[in-house]
């Protein structure tokens, strides 16, 4: 069982990999059927409603890959991010080598541009409520399942491309 | 006819030259105009407020936003759906201030007057402070003035007068024929919560693009790049396909962007899902014949004006907030009587490019915002919409057009100025 020093030690790094841009290295923390879930309404079965992203390891491959490897329009000028990491809890995990932990995030983003840009230069404040299932595989922890609610998930978003 | 910063009539913004359409620049950024598209378009003409299979059980209840007007659209025990402006008829507060919901009756909760959800008055607080012989009758919630469905499709219209809803939808009628044609009993369920966005720009700008098919090689690269990592397709081979099918203009402000419909597994969703499930495929085939089925199987954006776009995974409404602010949302829908499967991969499909964090509608986002800076600058203040105008053909009253043409950009803008320039 991870304390809660250890799991706050975790997602505070994962949270740098983030906020460095360092999406590689973040999508390999995932395991192989791992999941990332960003709802809009967190009590529906998001395979069978639609959510905000939904990715399995593979869509989350090409969402890395679009984000690092592509000319894409809505993260050019890049997103700056800066992410609090706060309310650390941890659960016991689902199976052997398997950990729940929660946390709630602020996720403070901005896109710098020239004077009167629409959509840039304003920082925007995300509050989210975090569940994370973590795997020890190899000695090491990883992400088989991370879930973010955002405060107002069912609300009209601005584009959340940065990854949230 | 030379146009100031502000022009003389809303007419002059559009200057329908054969040679070079042009729309002014003022028309996304003058609050004044915004103003005057919400008296006259948004509630003066026919909007889409919602689909009925959101409100499947008596007492369901949405509320709307029609224009700048909060409204309820509720289905009542009698099975009837009815608009209602959302305001009591005492003091003026809202009855309602949920998004959705399930209640029979709607209650003040200034002084507790309380009405049913057809707006009848049922009662309020300490009745006796009015005469035993109250009208109760003359104070309901007021309903729209108009309130019709074409196919489940449900649409509000403020004002009395006007063509009725199938007078407007006339025109593009066959085409939502088709849209409902991918179910084999030809109907549609609404997966709700649905996707919203929000961006800093005009109303219009959203759209022109829903059926412009000009933008798709160059805002969303990076979607054809993603494509071929996946081995689905090459950034060539969508490119072609980008060229081919057609934009139609329609009457009444309607437009669409086609794909060529196919029966041939490779060419079409349609066909491909036919293919893929047996079972699908002959409940299409009970239904349709191979005629059909080709029109079935052409990729559509369908635009009805003002508000509403029918696309292949979504229903989406255009949200007007402000000059400069709107709100889209994508109803997502399942088909029904089609194999689960098919749905759960149109859902996957959908979250896939669209949404806010969907790998093409964010690069869309950012060019309307782009194109809302943009418009600041006045050295020329005209945007033009003339691309195609040399080749485009009629037929049957469809202005037809290369499939990167702006033919339907000219119809929405032609009855724009229509309505706008109205007496």
């Amino acid at each position: 069982m991870l304390s809660v020093a250890e799991a706050e030690q975790f997602l505070v790094a994962e949270a740098r990999l983030l906020d460095e841009r360092r999406f590689e290295e973040w999508e390999a923390l995932f395991t192989e059927d791992g999941v990332y879930w960003v709802p809009m309404d967190p009590a529906r079965d998001p395979t069978d409603s639609v959510s905000i992203i939904y990715d399995d390891r593979k869509r989350l491959h090409e969402r890395v890959y679009r984000l690092t490897k592509t000319p894409v329009l809505d993260q050019n000028p890049p997103s700056r991010t800066i992410r609090l990491v706060a309310n650390v809890e941890v659960e016991p995990g689902d199976g052997p080598g398997e950990q729940r932990v929660r946390c709630n995030q602020l996720i403070a983003e901005m896109r710098p541009g020239g004077p009167g840009q629409a959509g840039l230069n304003s920082p925007r404040w995300l509050a989210a409520r975090c569940e994370y299932r973590l795997r020890r595989v190899d000695g090491r922890w990883r992400i088989a399942w991370k879930k973010v609610v955002l405060l107002d998930s069912d609300q009209a978003q601005y584009n959340l491309s940065f990854i949230p | 006819m030379a146009v100031t910063q502000r022009a003389r009539t809303y007419g002059d913004l559009v200057v329908d030259d054969p040679r070079e359409f042009r729309v002014h620049g003022s028309i996304y950024t003058d609050p004044q105009v915004f103003q005057e598209e919400m008296d006259r378009i948004f509630e003066g003409t026919w909007v889409y407020v919602g689909h009925e299979s959101e409100l499947p059980a008596p007492g369901d209840y949405k509320t709307v936003l029609v224009g700048r007007q909060p409204l309820i659209v509720a289905r009542h025990e009698d099975g009837r759906i009815y608009a209602l402006y959302n305001r009591c008829r005492h003091r003026g507060a809202v009855v309602c201030r949920e998004e959705r919901g399930h209640s029979n009756f709607f209650r003040c909760r200034y002084h507790n007057w309380v009405y049913a959800n057809n707006g009848a008055l049922i009662g309020m607080a300490q009745a006796s402070g009015y005469p035993e012989d109250l009208d109760r009758s003359r104070y309901g919630l007021v309903p729209a003035a108009r309130l019709a469905s074409y196919r489940g499709l449900l649409f509000v219209n403020l004002s009395p007068t006007g063509p009725s809803l199938e007078e407007h939808l006339e025109p593009v009628r066959k085409y939502v024929d088709y849209w409902f044609g991918r179910s084999p009993s030809e109907r549609i369920q609404v997966i709700l919560p649905p996707h919203r966005y929000e961006y800093p720009g005009n109303w219009k700008l959203q759209a022109e693009n829903g059926f412009d098919g000009y933008h798709g090689n160059y805002v969303h690269l990076s979607w054809q790049r993603v494509l071929q990592l996946s081995k689905e397709s090459t950034v060539e081979e969508v490119q072609q396909y980008r060229q081919e099918g057609c934009v139609r203009g329609l009457r009444n402000g309607h437009g669409l962007l086609e794909r060529p419909g196919s029966l041939n597994p490779a060419s079409s969703w349609t066909a491909r899902m036919m293919h893929r499930y047996p079972e699908y495929a002959e409940a299409m085939r009970k239904r349709f014949d191979d005629a059909q089925l080709m029109e079935i199987s052409a990729r559509r954006n369908i635009f009805v004006f003002p508000n509403l776009y029918l696309f292949d995974t979504h229903i989406r409404v255009i949200v007007p907030k402000a000059v400069d602010r709107t709100e889209v949302q994508l109803y997502v829908y399942a088909l029904e009587d089609v194999p689960e499967a098919i749905n759960r991969s149109r859902y996957r499909g959908h979250e896939r490019f669209y949404g806010p964090a969907g790998f093409g509608a964010p690069d869309d986002i950012e060019v309307f915002t782009e194109v809302q800076t943009g418009l600041a600058a006045t050295g020329d203040p005209w945007n033009l919409l003339h691309r195609g105008q040399h080749r485009e053909r009629v037929v049957d009253g469809e202005v037809i057009g290369h499939t990167t043409d702006e033919a339907p950009q000219r119809s929405f803008y032609r009855e724009w100025k229509r309505v706008m320039s109205q007496a």
